[in-house]
């Protein structure tokens, strides 16, 4: 008896495995078959569409690669700074937000159950909600199309929904330390470099990475934002194909693979320090 | 563990200045600007009341933006959350070959909307076309691309939105699952409850917090949508995929006609405002 249960139960095991890797592998087919399409024709692999059935010209060469920087000028400084500008926005949003949600986490009462959700509807506010008058603010201060104003104005885009991720964690941490530190007469400074951070380092690490992507693939604010000096290559890249000027697949592709490479890097190395990435959990999250 | 007052303020104050600098204040000037004749080039600033808002509204491309928008809102959020649910659930308990998963199914993430936009036009279009190769293989005559044509266009946009969406979701909610303890798995399955029942009685219960919450970044981003169709479609066939913030950005910086874009931004925002209130009382409802 016990052994037909027993045996019944594997094969239903089996048959849950088979199911999950099955849909665990289209899932991943439809998620990069058009990147992986992509590529290849980057590196020369093009479809001949005109071969029944349709047949694939290997040509690998570098050439396509080549021509971005013949397309674009200025395409390698234009990668330069978008490296640049969402490092600094990843951090700068980053700092201010581990301080607000500091101060948030630990305030007595209950008025974050207010508060905290509030940041996620401004998180989800649309940039074009206000970039129309920013930019006209932005040029009236002189900030227009300078480095420091397209990081200010990216890092308040993502600064929310950081302090929303923070003030998740932050909320559920013990605090006995800091108790124990602030009777040893520990400083607000203090009190955060010596015990707070070191326990938060990896979340707060894995946030400014999400923060890296999310500023890195930032259209609209370059957009509007600047237009000469400073160039993202979300911008160049609509440059790159506008619907009257359209430029080659290969030549597109090679673009668009260079700019996918330094986020997909990044992510591919450090995927299980993003897995402290969280937006608070289960019922136990957020606001409880 | 308590701060001073004094202590709280100066955590907030960072944020506070960022986020008001660059987001509300712009936000309340492009307001007040919205009820004038005000645009940069603009000498004689007069009042005109809600004149710019019945331009927008009698506009029928607008019209056209908003029954573009709501379908992009109440078809593709569902599907996002639907399938983003899915891939999570299938990915929650380890097994050989996760990470690599998990990683390859980031991929759409890590491509900017408009780098999205531009892939897919060409993955779809012509003698590039992926599915046409893949038709070519099964003996079928190639297909003209869906986004130039009548009908199919718009859809083709919700999919691809879902495509770049929907993995992210699954990445969002897995710590949120992964947080469920062990035993309700098990009790779940001695309860006889099969995949099905064990997702819809243990997995969404303890989660709904954070569906809540990404739900409300999805329709924000849903009724923002504007990097990938610039770029995937313009707008056309027609207007069948134009977007309000499309709308937008064509009236305030082609069209150089910046009242009526700042407004109809505005629209935008006040959207999300609305949805965003109903959500902070839902969280506050979920979580208590």
């Amino acid at each position: 008896m016990g052994v037909i249960v027993t045996t019944r139960w594997t094969a239903q095991r089996r048959r849950a495995r088979a199911i999950r890797g099955l849909v665990v592998l289209v899932a991943i087919v439809v998620a990069i078959a058009p990147v992986v399409w992509t590529v290849m024709a980057a590196i020369g692999i093009l479809p001949n569409e005109n071969t029944r059935p349709p047949t694939l010209i290997v040509a690998l060469t570098a050439d396509h690669l080549a021509e971005v920087s013949v397309a674009e000028p200025t395409f390698w400084q234009e990668l330069a700074t978008s490296l640049l500008v969402s490092a600094g926005a990843a951090l700068l949003a980053g700092t201010v937000s581990m301080l607000a949600a500091y101060g948030l986490a630990r305030r007595p009462g209950r008025t974050q159950a207010r508060v905290v959700p509030g940041l996620l509807v401004l998180a989800s506010l649309p940039v074009m909600a206000y970039v129309i008058p920013l930019s006209d603010l932005m040029r009236r201060v002189g900030l227009v199309d300078t480095l420091p104003g397209l990081i200010l104005a990216e890092a308040a885009v993502t600064a929310p929904l950081a302090v929303y991720v923070f003030y998740a964690y932050l909320v559920g941490v013990s605090t006995e330390a800091e108790e124990a530190a602030r009777l040893e007469g520990a400083g607000l400074a203090a009190l955060l470099r010596r015990v707070v951070l070191p326990t938060a380092a990896p979340i707060a690490a894995a946030t400014v990475i999400v923060l890296f992507v999310l500023d890195w693939n930032l259209l609209l604010t370059p957009l509007v934002l600047t237009g000469i000096d400073v160039r993202t290559l979300p911008v160049v890249l609509t440059d790159f194909f506008t619907l009257e000027r359209e430029l080659d697949w290969p030549t597109a592709a090679a673009a668009l693979t260079i700019s996918l490479v330094p986020v997909l890097a990044l992510v591919g190395l450090l995927i299980r320090l993003l897995d402290r990435f969280s937006l608070g959990g289960g019922v136990e999250g957020v606001a409880s | 563990m308590r701060l001073t007052r004094r202590e709280r303020l100066i955590l907030y104050v960072p944020f506070v200045l960022l986020v008001s600098g660059w987001l509300i204040v712009p936000a309340v000037i492009g307001l007040v600007a919205t009820l004038t004749n005000y645009a940069p080039t603009e000498l004689a600033v007069r009042w005109v009341g809600l004149q710019n808002f019945a331009r927008i509204l009698g506009d029928r491309s607008f019209a056209a933006a908003i029954r573009n928008v709501l379908v992009v809102t109440l078809v593709g959020v569902p599907l996002q959350l639907a399938i983003g649910f899915g891939l999570a659930f299938v990915l929650r308990r380890p097994f050989r070959g996760r990470t690599l998963a998990r990683v390859l199914l980031l991929v759409p993430w890590l491509i900017s909307p408009v780098a999205s936009g531009v892939m897919w036009h060409f993955v779809l279009a012509g003698e590039t076309s992926l599915p046409n190769f893949a038709l070519g293989w099964m003996g079928a005559s190639p297909q003209p691309s869906p986004l130039g044509q009548h009908g199919l266009a718009l859809a083709t946009v919700v999919l691809v939105e879902t495509w770049r969406v929907a993995p992210l979701v699954a990445f969002l909610l897995l710590p949120g699952l992964m947080s469920i303890p062990h035993q309700r798995w098990e009790d779940a399955t001695v309860d006889g409850l099969g995949s099905i029942g064990a997702a819809r009685h243990v997995a969404l219960p303890a989660i709904i917090p954070l569906v809540l919450a990404i739900s409300i970044l999805l329709i924000g981003g849903a009724l923002a949508t504007f990097d990938s169709v610039l770029t995937m479609t313009g707008g056309g066939p027609g207007s069948e995929t134009v977007t309000p913030a499309l709308y937008s950005y064509e009236k305030a910086f082609t069209v150089s006609d910046w009242p009526v874009g700042a407004a109809s931004g505005w629209l935008i925002g006040a959207a999300v405002l609305v949805v965003g209130l109903a959500y902070v009382r839902l969280a506050r409802w979920a979580s208590s």
